[in-house]
Parts: structure tokens; sequence; C-alpha cells
């Protein structure tokens, strides 16, 4: 033996050891099952071909660029001479399978890229990759294909584009997420849904809208994101803490709303998009136009609006009293791209006005007891697109300024500030009800300044520095008080990547400055003697603390990748958790802050085992084990707050220490060339280590099955091309992982499980140059009457029963 | 690399980061919350009787939460016959906030409901009526029987659109839900 190696190189090699013999095990599982259907199966590529090809010899490698190593993404590989083209993927693979040996010759192209060819006898199973040099007169378009790539990170990410994307219009954000492993939502009413990633949501949960940090009312879980799903192209979640990147906060995951690139190629373009929903007799429309001028090249711009309205929601015994809501939004676009740089502008309006639930319009312990005892939510409603009070006004405000200027050939310099204004109305059933009972008005500047450096001894990467300024006020009763906050961070991460590994690095530094301004009245140090309690408090708060992530990807061959990675994010208190005080309306809990709360630091670590691109099976399995050290949760008090309105549950803020951990499977076989069978399942296990008991309102294990059966081409001519009909079935079981005395924390046990029936159907009608999508979506078609346990209305009704949704999606060219 | 090493772009770069720093003054307006019910008064008026009017209160000055509330009981003489009638009160304001006349504004979404302890031999009928001769309990009659002792739960419901014939006690959302210590003897 020679001397052992560097420790680094050692370990990786030991890591890399012990994955071999674990993917060679699941290799050989899933290798025989594939071959053992591949035999009979009518799938076989090459049928056709010159030569019987079918010898079971697979060529495969990764197309790449040669200045920055980054995948090219929809390089075209031809075998000249068969007809066998591949097309890179996400990751640059491209592939050909059951290819019998002889000598080929692979042609590579992709626009803005000068082609390359190779001649090359193949014997065996072969790897051959390809470095293209960007062609440079056609840099111009060279530059928008690279900001559209989608970088590979070690850390477990869903993706939601194209039609899928599309089959969920007229849902709201959080509901088109519940389409990706680990992903649930938790509801107020049929009307208001946050996204929940592996159990964790609302203050530990980023939204990033188009680049910017979505900021808002966050704190409570019955304010859902204020974003029009209309305006993304693409909805990518990051699964676990991605604080380095996205700032503090984000324990639990992140969420990546993309609008479509401006145009880059000359001529204008419209959408039309049209849905229809039964159970709330929801109609939307939604349209966008886009143009890029043919004598002004560097200038495109886009305008987009959605208008939406919804009535009553119908479960399948009744109608829900006062959950009709209404959406205006609109956006604008305009962006100036040279060369060497460029510049865009971003505008867009989110405005709702959506009722509030009546039956959950409740008083004190006794109501809320007294409408868990009822079979049928009081009042009864008829169908009515009436809203009534309570109900609550928001619009959401979002300018974002963005330009680059081009630091060399890989390299850039970035540049956002976004401004953005929340502002919320609660009108109560109460009093005058000509003004808000609240009104809170949060204003958000931020901005954010990042240099990708260009490619250096294999790394490539970017260093950051972010600023962001937070101001909050309200007028009307008390909840959370005025405050003022400056939150600065500078950020490094590095990407290395050579032969099969992909390492990520990356720290962060966050300051952050809270003023809080009340009055003693609204502290519970109130002392009933207006001298002293209208004396102003500015409380004030100073955190700063790091983040840190480090990743690696393992490509074990084109299909196969491992992905590993530890973070750790932390975030601050948040003013409400700090200083809320008074009743929440709806929940029958007296909230009371807690000013000495300290910050709340997460450990992620998480592994995830991808089997893409293959011909028939094709999975992932993805667990993870989050450590978070001082988890800020609400503890409910034995003593009940009394007062004059009856007696309320009493809710403090304390911090634990807390694990959260779980599993995301996903995994689909293609039975035969048009059936395709995938399988889904999550769970996650929430357990507070301090008190030795598990956590509550943890979403319940999932599991989804569902059989597809697509063709692409029907009737004369193909008019319908990209066919597809597909049935699922999802079961939620009870949630059984629950604290000893429940009831002493929650007014009823979670709720019994529950099976939906799900069914999809879509095709594009291609009526002569004219293209129209069209989609059918089924929810609940067994009309199943279920409550879950993630809706904080399971007190009080039921979900929603059979719905049916229609949308036609129009793409024009002018 | 060349353009980013020019000292005056990077600074110009970073200083914009920074350049967004702003700060607000504004301080928060001391509101007074609305509809804020402070004090629920009983009184018993004896019938056919003179003499003192025995009265029950309920008082909690600085709202939910802080102090806690100051209950004074009432002592009531067996076998007679009280006009009984409620008052809510917004005493936190100057002046103070007469409640109960908002409550007889929209008497027919209100309604006042007592219930007696088991063992309290008290009995409480409705003695008023909203537009829709509904009762709305502002005015009651109060019948003690033989000495007891026990409290009376008094609970205002706000009813919209479900004040009806049928409605009860569990109907609605609770505006006030007090209990108030009593002995007969």
């Amino acid at each position: 033996m020679e001397d052992a190696p560097p420790f680094p190189i050692f370990f990786l090699t030991e890591l890399r050891k012990y994955v071999n013999y674990l993917v060679l095990l699941l290799l050989c599982i899933g290798l025989a099952s594939v071959n053992v259907l591949a035999q009979d199966g009518p799938m076989t590529p090459g049928k056709d071909a010159p030569a019987d090809a079918d010898c079971g010899i697979t060529l495969s490698g990764k197309v790449t660029d040669h200045e920055d190593r980054s995948p090219l993404i929809g390089a075209t590989v031809v075998l000249e001479g068969t007809p066998h083209t591949s097309i890179t993927d996400a990751n640059g693979h491209y592939h050909f399978h059951d290819l019998c040996p002889g000598t080929y010759r692979l042609a590579v192209s992709y626009l803005g890229y000068n082609p390359e060819r190779l001649e090359k006898f193949v014997r065996a199973p072969e790897v051959i990759n390809f470095r293209l040099h960007p062609d440079a007169l056609q840099l111009h378009s060279v530059e928008v294909r690279i900001a559209k790539q989608r970088e590979q990170i070690p850390q477990a990410t869903s993706h939601l584009s194209g039609q899928e994307l599309r089959q969920t219009h007229g849902q709201s954000l959080a509901q088109s997420l519940e389409r990706m492993t680990g992903l649930t939502s938790i509801q107020t009413g049929p009307s208001i849904a946050k996204p929940v990633i592996h159990g964790m949501h609302s203050n530990r949960v980023l939204v990033m809208n188009n680049g910017v940090r979505h900021e808002a009312q966050q704190w409570g879980s019955e304010h859902a994101p204020e974003i029009d799903p209309f305006v993304a192209s693409a909805l990518t979640v990051v699964k676990g803490a991605a604080g380095v990147r996205y700032g503090a906060d984000a324990i639990g995951g992140v969420i990546l709303v993309e609008p479509k690139a401006l145009r880059d190629s000359a001529g204008t373009s419209a959408e039309l998009n049209l849905v229809g929903v039964s159970h709330n007799r929801q109609g939307v429309v939604s349209g966008m136009v886009e143009s890029n001028p043919a004598g002004i090249p560097s200038l495109s711009w886009r305008l987009q609006g959605t208008l939406k309205k919804a009535g009553n929601s119908k479960t399948p015994d009744y109608y829900l009293a006062n959950t009709g809501y209404q959406e205006q939004n609109f956006s604008a676009a305009a962006g100036y791209t040279r060369e060497k740089f460029g510049v865009d502008a971003f505008f867009s309006r989110f405005d709702t006005k959506l009722g509030v639930f009546s039956a959950s319009h409740v008083g004190n312990l006794t109501d809320i007891r007294n409408a868990l005892q009822r079979e049928r939510p009081e009042p009864e409603a008829a169908f009515t697109y009436d809203i009534g009070v309570p109900y609550q006004n928001v619009t959401h405000d979002l300018m974002r300024l963005h330009g680059f200027y081009r630091t060399g050939s890989a390299s850039r310099l970035l540049f956002t500030y976004a401004r953005q204004y929340n502002q919320r109305e609660e009108y109560d059933a109460h009093g005058d009800q000509s003004t808000p009972g609240l009104r809170f008005e949060i204003t958000t500047h931020s901005s954010e300044a990042v240099w990708e450096h260009p490619l250096i001894w294999n790394l490539k990467g970017s260093i950051g520095a972010t600023y962001q300024y937070q101001f909050n006020r309200y007028e009307g009763r008390f909840f959370v008080p005025f405050y003022q906050s400056h939150t600065g961070g500078l950020f490094w991460i590095e990407n290395w990547e050579k032969g099969k590994w992909h390492v990520e690095a990356g720290l962060r530094y966050d300051y952050r400055y809270l003023q809080a301004k009340l009055y003693r009245k609204d502290t519970p140090e109130r002392t009933g003697q207006s001298e002293l309690d209208n004396e102003l408090l500015t409380p004030t708060h100073r955190f700063q603390n790091l983040s840190g992530t480090l990743g690696a990807i393992y490509h074990f061959g084109p299909h196969l990748d491992l992905n590993l990675n530890a973070s750790t994010a932390w975030r601050s208190p948040t003013t409400s958790e700090l200083y809320s005080n008074g009743i929440h309306h709806g929940t029958g809990t007296y909230e009371y802050g807690n000013a000495n709360l300290g910050v709340e630091r997460a450990y992620n670590f998480m592994a995830t085992l991808a089997y893409v691109q293959n011909k028939r099976l094709n999975g992932e399995i993805s667990v993870y084990h989050n450590l978070i050290d001082n988890y800020i949760y609400q503890e409910p008090d034995t003593v009940p707050t009394l007062t004059i309105r009856g007696a309320f549950l009493t809710a403090r803020q304390k911090q634990t220490n807390a694990t959260f951990s779980g599993v995301d499977v996903s995994a689909s076989y293609q039975l035969t060339d048009h059936l395709l069978f995938a399988t889904k399942a999550s769970l996650v296990r929430a357990y507070n280590q301090s008190a030795d008991e598990y956590l509550i309102w943890i979403p319940s294990d999932r599991y989804e099955n569902s059989l597809r059966y697509s063709v692409e081409r029907l009737g004369a001519q193909g008019v319908f091309a990209q066919n597809f009909i597909s049935i699922s079935g999802l079961a939620v079981p009870r949630q059984r992982h629950i604290p000893a005395n429940y009831l002493a924390r929650d007014y009823a046990m979670p709720p019994a499980g529950y099976f939906l029936l799900n069914a999809e159907a879509g095709t594009t009608l291609q009526l002569g140059k004219q293209q129209i999508e069209v989609g059918l979506i089924g929810r609940n078609l067994l009309n199943t009457a279920y409550r879950d346990y993630l809706n904080r209305f399971r007190y009080y009704a039921d979900e929603i029963g059979r719905s049916i949704t229609l949308r036609v999606s129009i793409p024009l060219n002018f | 690399m060349k353009v980013f090493l020019k000292p005056s772009l990077a600074i110009l770069f970073t200083a914009s980061v920074f350049m967004t720093s702003c700060s607000n003054d504004e301080d928060p307006i001391p509101t007074n919350e609305e509809e804020l019910i402070t004090t629920v008064q009983l009184y018993f008026n004896p019938i056919n009787a003179a003499g003192n009017i025995p009265t029950a209160t309920y008082r909690d000055i600085d709202g939910p939460g802080g102090q806690a509330p100051t209950i004074t009981p009432v002592q009531l003489n067996p076998n007679t016959n009280y006009a009984l009638s409620v008052t809510v009160l917004d005493e936190s304001k100057t002046p103070v906030g007469e409640i109960t006349e908002e409550v007889e504004e929209e008497g027919d979404e209100h309604q006042f409901f007592y219930v007696p302890s088991s063992g309290l031999n008290l009995t409480v009928t409705y003695n008023d009526a909203d537009k829709n001769n509904l009762p709305m309990g502002i005015n009651n009659l109060a019948t003690t029987g033989a000495a007891s002792a026990g409290t009376l739960k008094v609970v205002l419901k706000h009813q919209p659109g479900q004040k009806s014939a049928t409605s009860t006690v569990n109907t609605g959302e609770t505006d006030v839900e007090v209990s108030f210590p009593i002995t007969i003897q």
C-alpha cells in the first residue's frame, strides 16, 4: 500500500464503496423486474432500426458547457444513420438503450454552441460526455438559455410545470403544491390554505415570488400566501433547511414561484385560460399577452391578469355559509437585455376578498363545544356568491427591479430591489361594519447584490449581500404591535464538480434588529390604571447567527443519483410570537406572546436516492431528520382565561427541543406503452424531545396511487394530441402519533382517516394552426364526507364534496 | 473580471444594497377596543314590596386578561317575585358605554339566557319582546322558591339571522357568559 490518501479523499472513497454496495443491491432488484417485463413488452425502441437493434447495450453521457460546466438541457444527440435521437434531460444527460455492438456516429447540437461529432466503436455499455464550446456569434441566445437552466442542488426538490401545473389552475398555491410528495396544506376553511413542507409551515417556510422573499402577515395559519398561481410557469419546492441562499427562517423549506422568462424571439403571443369549478361554482379568467418587438430586439414585455369569483363551497351534505371569495390580480413585466447587461422591472398586484365561514365565528370555549356537538354547521346556508361579515380584504403589491452585468463569459453581477406592500383588513360581525375591526399594513423593502464568479479550479459559486427593512402598523383592535426591523445578510455558496461528484457548500451570516412599539395596556402587564397603561413601550431585540450547508451529489450513472445534505438554519421569533396578546377569533384561544423567546436553530440531514430517466421504473426515496433546538410552539395552558365573554383556552409561546423526521417515496412503472402506474407516500413524525411526546398539528401519513393511460395522437390526422386519462386514490389515515392527554390541547381528537378518489383527463386539440388545451379534473368523486386534521375549521364542518373542474388553455400567436 | 474590479462599480452596487435603509417614527394610536364589555349587573327589584334592590355585579375593568374580575353575589328572599333586569356596560370609557341600549336596538339578533344551577330554587321568565315578538331577556320575572344556594349563569348570544322561536342558548356566538353566586334565605 502507498501512503493513505488525505482524509477527505479517503472518506469519500470509503463512502463511495458503501454507496456502491447499496446501489448495486437496488439496481439488481430494479433491473431484474425491468428485464422480466421488458422481454415481452412492446417498448423496444430499435425494432424498426436497420439492424435488429436489441442487444442491451446502453450508450449515455452528459452534455455540458465547456466554460462553466453547467449542464445543457434540451441538447439534441443523434446517432447518425439510425432513427435514434435523445434530448438531454434536466441534468444534461442523454441515453440510448438496447443498442447492438457496432460503430456509431454521435452528433451533438445545441443552439448557441458549436456542434460536435464523434465516431465510436461500441462493444459494451459506455459513457461519452460532451463539452460544447459556445458559438461566439450567437452569444445573445446562449445567455437566455443559461438563465433558464435549473441548477441541481443536493437538497430534495420537487418541481411542477407545464401541463401538470396547468391542471392545478383554479386552485390556490398551497393546493397546487399538494401534488408534490412531502407537501400538504394547513387550511382555514375552503378559501384559505397555506403550504406545509415536511410538517412545517408559516414562519418556517419561505415563499420566493419571482426571486423576492414574499413578506406579509405569514405568522398566522389563516393568512394564505398572496400570490396569483397564474403568474407562475414553474413551482419548485426545496425541502429542508435552505437558509444559506434564501435567508434565515427557511427552516422547513422554500417555495419558488417562477414566472416564465420574457420572450427572447421577435413576435407577439398571448394565452387565455378559462376555469370552471363545480363545488363553489367558481369561474376564473386569466389572460396574458407578451411581445418582443422586431424593431427593438432587446426589449420584451408582458401583461397578465386574473379574475376569479367563487361562491359558497359545498360539502357532500350542505353548503358552507359565507365561504365565497373573489380575486382581481394583474402583473406587468418589461425587460431590456443586451449582450453585456440587462434590466427588467416587474409589478404585480394581488387583491382578494375572502368570506370567513360563518359557523367558525364563535365566541368562547362553550361555543366551540356546542359546534362540536352539531351534525351540521349553524347557520344553514344556500348557494350564493355574496360575501357577508366577517370577511377579509387583502391586497399585496410587489414591485421588483432587477439587473445583471456580465463580468466575464461565465460570471455575472446581479442586483435586485423590491418593495412589497401588504394590506389586510378584517371586517368583523360586530360593531361598525363600515370600517375594518383590524387593519394591518406591512411594507417591506429588500435588496440583494450577488456576484456569480467564473469557474476557478472547478469551483462555481456566488457571493452575495442582502438587506431588508420592514415596517408593520395596524389600526383597530390590538393583536400584533407596530414594529420595524432591519435585516442584513452575507452569503457565499460554492459548487464543485468533478467526475461523478458534485459538492455544494455554503455559509451565511444574518443580523436582525427588531423594535416593537406597544402600549402597556396591550401587554399582559396591564394594570387597569390608565396612566400606567397608556405608556408607550419600545422593546428592541437583536439577533445574529450563522447558517450553513454542505451537500453532495454522486452520479452513479446517467440514471442513478445519490444526494446527501446537511444544513443548519435559524430563525428569530416573530413579533407575533413575542408580543401577541388577545383573543384569536375563530379558534377560541386567548394567545399570549413571550418576549423572552430566543433564536430557534435547526439541523437538517437528508439523503435522497433518485433512479431517473429510465424506460420503465423510475423512483425517488428521500429520508430526512431535523433537529430543532428551541423550537417555538404554542402550548395550551390547563387554566382557561376567564373573561366576561366566558372561558377561553389559554395558549402561551414556549420553546423546546423537537425533531421532525420522515420519508418521502415516489415511484412510477410504465406497465405498457400507454399505461403508467405511479405511487407516492409521505410520512412525518414530529416529537417534542423535552416533554417526551409527539407534537400536535402534524400532517397524517399520505399514500397515493394512480394509473394513467396516455395516447400521443387520436382522431383523424391526430386532431387530439397528448391525450391522457388518469385515476388516483389518496388514503390518509387518522393521525395516531399524538400526545397522551390530547384533549387538554385541542378541542377534538384527530378526525378519522379517509380515502378520496380523483380522476383527470386532458387533451390538446389541433384545429389547423390553433391549439386548444382542455383539462378535466374530478376531485372526491365518491362524494366522501370527511374532515382533515390540518383544517382549522374541522371542528365545524366537513371538507368539500365532489368537485369537477373544467379548464381550457388557448395559446395565441400573432 | 476586469470590469468587476473597477472599484467605482463595485462600490455603487454594494452601496445600493444598503441604500434602501429606512426608518419610521410613527407611533400606534392608542385605541380603545370597540364593544369592550366590562360590567354586567343584575337588578332584582322586588314586586309588591318596597325596599332595597339586590344587585349582582360582574366587573372586569381592564377587559380580558390582566387583572382578575370582581364578582358581587346577591341574597334574595324565598318565595318572592322579582322584576329582574340586566345592564351591560363598558366602564373603561368616559362616559360609560351603555351596551344594553345597543343590544336592545339589535334586539332581533340578540337574546339573554338565564341558566340557574341545579338546586337553586329560582325560575326566570322573559318579560319583553323584540320586533319579531321574540324575547330579548333584558327585562324578566324572577321567582324564588324555598331557601337554597347556587349560581345563575347569564349568557348573551349574538344570533344574526339565526334567532327564532327554536333558537337556544347553544345558537350563535357568545357575547357575555358570566355566573353569579346567589343565596336564597
